[in-house]
């Protein structure tokens, strides 16, 4: 793709323990407009990748670009304020605040004129939440809540987001109706990285794919591409050839 | 029961309430057990004191007590002075001792340790600079006036009441309605999702730390009118505290106030049956029933 | 050599020593099962109160004049202040570790105030006096006395420093530190942990009460105003300065800090004029105080890291649903660069 790149990472190394580090030092780059799914199998350091991106992990090495701006040694409430929004696989709402307050914490760092316009474009986005603005996260579904979580993403309007597992727990109904949603965040023009375990749904909205084994990028291709190669499809899926993750 | 020992009782409650709203707070959102809560409400008061004793010296005219108050307006100019210095002290100690346990990933029982060596300290300078004689706002006398139903109470007392009712009625709706209130629930469900939407948590501690200062504040200038002002104040307050915050369920700020209510009303009760020399035995024991029973308190969330 | 210099020496020591008695009572309950006792104090005092009672002569207006020799006393203070350690500890040894934290506290207070005022019982704010002496009959010679005070302290302290080291290499040892590093692989393997941990806080608070019957009756004489939560803090700063989490550092954490805490009242004594005394004592505590606070701030890693490990493992505590489970998000918050 000859788009922009919009976030870039660079000989990226990073682990919970200084001497341990669980990324090994990864080149990755996401161009406007894509749709990129991490692969790889358990243990490969998927999470742990997009954490240290999003400034969860410690970073011991490496940088982190978003556009031309460094934001490696960032914090996390920093990042986002550049529009670098991350959504983790588990306790990713407030359980105790209401939807609305859930977004309203999320609208709280915009100017106030932004707050209540996109309160309302994020309500008109996802009508199930608007029918039950006062109810606590706590009580939601597994899918509301992860749509809500999402919701919750998108307030600041963000150039980069970044999803991981968002289809564990659910039901394979709900996965396509949140993969669904999240290609047509996408076409909107929010570059997206998934973490992905359900490698067929996530292939079936990725326009790439990356494959990550034991901290490192083993591969790389086309979603299409990977799709149809059996061998990279049983090596590094977990898949067999003739259960061929036809989409 | 006798509605005087309930009207007592609600007035020594709504002040253990107002310290049990501050201690909620710090408690749900720093996460650790504050002991240094309680010599907070004394510096609070020993702030007024010097803060009222010299503008009185200045200006005799600020002693005259104001209407049927037993203090003049010396006094809440004092008490205003003392918020900010107690605010200003909590940011200090916090600067020095906690913030920097903090960056350590200290565990929760290193931070109360800290805490209880910072109350020691706070308490033992108090002792230092004022001695441990008792001291009080003013010699104004005040009569109690019926109010009907049997029930006598002064005006500091009927002041008592409902300033802490307003305060708590204040800090609800700040919770509830305002940015940083949001902030502030939502760091004290989950710290890191919070810096992931954007909240500054540097920025809300500090600002739990102030309001949980003031607060104390406020409850200590009580105290020092209602009662008397002693070094060891806050200390003697400090389980009633933890009582009537544990009881209305951590987090919660009407809980607390409604804990303080109802401790205040039971020590009122159990002096009447076993003596006032066991008033504090009423918090231990209620501490040890719910902890027991239901140590999510009354309207705390199950963890 | 001076010989006042070698009585002052043994009369230290010999305090230093009951504090070192009950640094090893807090090291069986926080060293070997985490408990964390914010109301050492109340523990000491029961010991206290009961050997004193039992020992005293007879005295109008309270329960006494058992006259039972020392060793009965010390002996019966231990036990009963450990029988009320297991009641207090099956109430509460299931809660998180700040909220026991604040039920000990509240022991404490508890424990203070029954002294205050069950008068009858314990003489109130009056306390009790005449308790008596071991070596008594040697009280005119202070050298002798002193060093024979000293002698019967430092044999009692080595006795159990090596049961507690015995104890902690059995197999009851053992399963305390199994359960200590991972409750949940010891419940699987059949160990009941809670009654295990029950059975390190009883023994813990029996030690921390014979510390208060030998300390009473080193004395002579014991109020309530002995048992405020300063005591508690002490204890604990000797326990946090010496020990590792290991006996040894419980008695040298002891004698250490009760020299600072000695050396400290002396200076500021000298500094203070006569009349100014009991100021003079505060600001004592202040320092002291302050210096402790800044001991948390600064330990050498070696300190640090045996508290965390422990702690550490607290936090993997199984989440029984309940206020029991300590989720890993409970840890005190703080934001990058704070």
């Amino acid at each position: 793709m000859t788009s922009a790149i919009v976030l870039a990472t660079s000989g990226l190394v990073a682990g919970y323990e200084r001497d341990l580090p669980i990324v090994r030092g990864i080149d990755f780059s996401l161009h406007a407009g894509e749709l990129v799914v991490i692969l790889g199998p358990n243990g490969a350091g998927k999470s742990t990748f997009v954490k240290a991106i999003a400034g969860l992990v410690p970073v011991h090495a490496g940088t982190t670009m978003l556009g031309e701006i460094d934001v490696t040694a960032l914090p996390a409430d920093e990042k986002i304020r550049h529009g670098l929004a991350f959504v983790p696989q588990t306790e990713n709402v407030f359980a105790t605040l209401s939807i609305k307050d859930n977004l309203l914490v999320a609208a709280d760092i915009l100017p106030k004129d932004l707050r209540n316009r996109r309160i309302a474009e994020i309500y008109a986005m996802f009508p199930d939440l608007a029918d039950r603005t006062s109810r606590r996260a706590g009580q939601l579904s597994g899918g509301q809540r992860q749509m809500l979580a999402i919701a919750r993403a998108l307030i600041v309007e963000p150039s980069v987001l970044i999803l991981d597992e968002p289809s564990a727990g659910l039901s394979p109904k709900i996965v396509a109706e949140v993969f669904a949603r999240l290609r047509s965040i996408n076409r909107a023009g929010v570059s997206i990285i998934l973490v992905e375990q359900n490698v067929k749904a996530a292939l079936a909205v990725a326009d790439r794919a990356v494959i990550l084994v034991e901290g490192r990028l083993r591969h790389e291709g086309t979603a299409a591409g990977l799709t149809e190669d059996p061998i990279i499809a049983e090596l590094y899926l977990g898949a067999r050839p003739n259960r061929a993750l036809t989409p | 029961m006798n509605p005087q020992t309930l009207m007592d009782g609600l007035i020594a409650g709504s002040m253990i309430g107002l310290g049990a709203v501050g201690i909620t707070l710090t408690y749900s959102i720093l996460r650790f057990a504050n002991f240094a809560h309680g010599d907070m409400i004394s510096w609070g008061a020993y702030f007024a004191l010097a803060i009222a004793g010299a503008l009185g010296a200045a200006f005799s005219g600020l002693l005259t007590p104001i209407g049927p108050f037993s203090f003049g307006w010396a006094l809440p100019i004092a008490a205003l002075a003392a918020t900010v210095l107690n605010g200003g002290l909590a940011l200090l100690v916090d600067a020095l001792l906690f913030k920097r346990l903090r960056a350590r990933n200290s565990t929760v029982i290193i931070m109360v340790m800290a805490s209880f060596g910072a109350a020691l300290t706070l308490r033992s300078l108090l002792e230092f600079i004022f001695t441990s004689k008792p001291a009080y706002y003013t010699n104004a006398l005040q009569i109690a006036l019926p109010l009907g139903g049997g029930i006598r109470a002064t005006p500091d007392q009927m002041l008592s009441l409902a300033v802490s009712v307003v305060i708590v009625i204040a800090v609800h709706l700040l919770l509830s309605r305002t940015a940083i209130g949001r902030s502030m629930r939502a760091v004290s469900e989950n710290v890191q999702l919070s810096g992931l939407v954007g909240i500054r948590v540097r920025r809300v501690i500090r600002i739990v730390w102030v309001l949980g200062a003031v607060l104390a504040a406020i409850a200590g200038v009580f105290a020092g009118v209602l009662v008397q002002i002693r070094p060891e104040m806050g200390l003697d307050l400090l389980l009633p505290l933890f009582a009537a915050a544990i009881l209305g369920g951590i987090g919660s700020v009407p809980g607390a106030m409604f804990g303080g209510l109802i401790i205040g009303v039971s020590e009122a009760l159990a002096v009447g049956v076993v003596g006032a020399q066991w008033r504090a035995a009423v918090s231990f024991v209620i501490l040890i029933v719910v902890l027991l029973v239901r140590p999510q308190g009354l309207f705390g969330r199950a963890e | 050599m001076n010989l006042e210099l070698i009585s002052y020496a043994a009369f230290f020591l010999t305090v230093a020593l009951t504090y070192a008695i009950m640094c090893l009572g807090l090291n069986v309950q926080w060293g070997q099962t985490g408990v964390f006792n914010v109301g050492i104090a109340g523990f000491v005092a029961i010991g206290a109160y009961v050997s004193a009672l039992l020992t005293t002569p007879e005295t109008a207006g309270r329960i006494g004049g058992f006259g039972l020799p020392i060793v009965v006393g010390c002996v019966a203070g231990a036990l009963v202040t450990s029988g009320i350690s297991f009641l207090i500890g099956a109430l509460t040894i299931r809660l998180r570790s700040d909220y026991l934290a604040i039920a000990t506290f509240g022991v404490a207070v508890a424990v203070q105030l029954c002294a205050l005022n069950l008068q009858g019982l314990t003489g109130g704010p009056f306390g009790i006096g005449f308790i008596p002496r071991p070596f008594g009959e040697f009280a005119g010679n202070p050298l002798l006395f002193s060093l024979l005070n000293f002698g019967v302290l430092a044999v009692l302290v080595l006795v159990l420093y090596f049961v507690l080291e015995r104890l902690a290499r059995s197999p009851w040892g053992r399963v305390l530190r199994a359960i200590r590093e991972d409750e949940a692989a010891a419940q699987a393997l059949g160990k009941n942990a809670v009654k295990f941990r029950l059975q390190a806080f009883a023994l813990g608070g029996g030690i921390m009460g014979l510390a208060g019957a030998v300390q009473a009756h080193f004395i002579g004489f014991i109020a309530p105003d002995n048992y405020q939560p300063i005591l508690t803090f002490q204890v604990w700063a000797m326990l946090i300065v010496g020990g590792s989490g290991n006996n040894r550092g419980a008695i040298l954490g002891a004698v250490l800090v009760w020299a600072i805490w000695a050396a400290s009242a002396a200076l500021v004594a000298a500094v203070f004029p006569a009349g100014e005394q009991a100021r003079a004592a505060t600001l004592q505590i202040v320092l002291i105080g302050v210096a402790l606070c800044a001991i948390l701030l600064l330990r050498p890693r070696g300190i640090l890291g045996e508290l965390r490990v422990v702690s550490r493992h607290l936090l993997k505590l199984p989440a029984a649903g309940g206020p029991t489970a300590e989720p890993n998000s409970k840890k005190a918050p703080h934001a990058r660069n704070s």
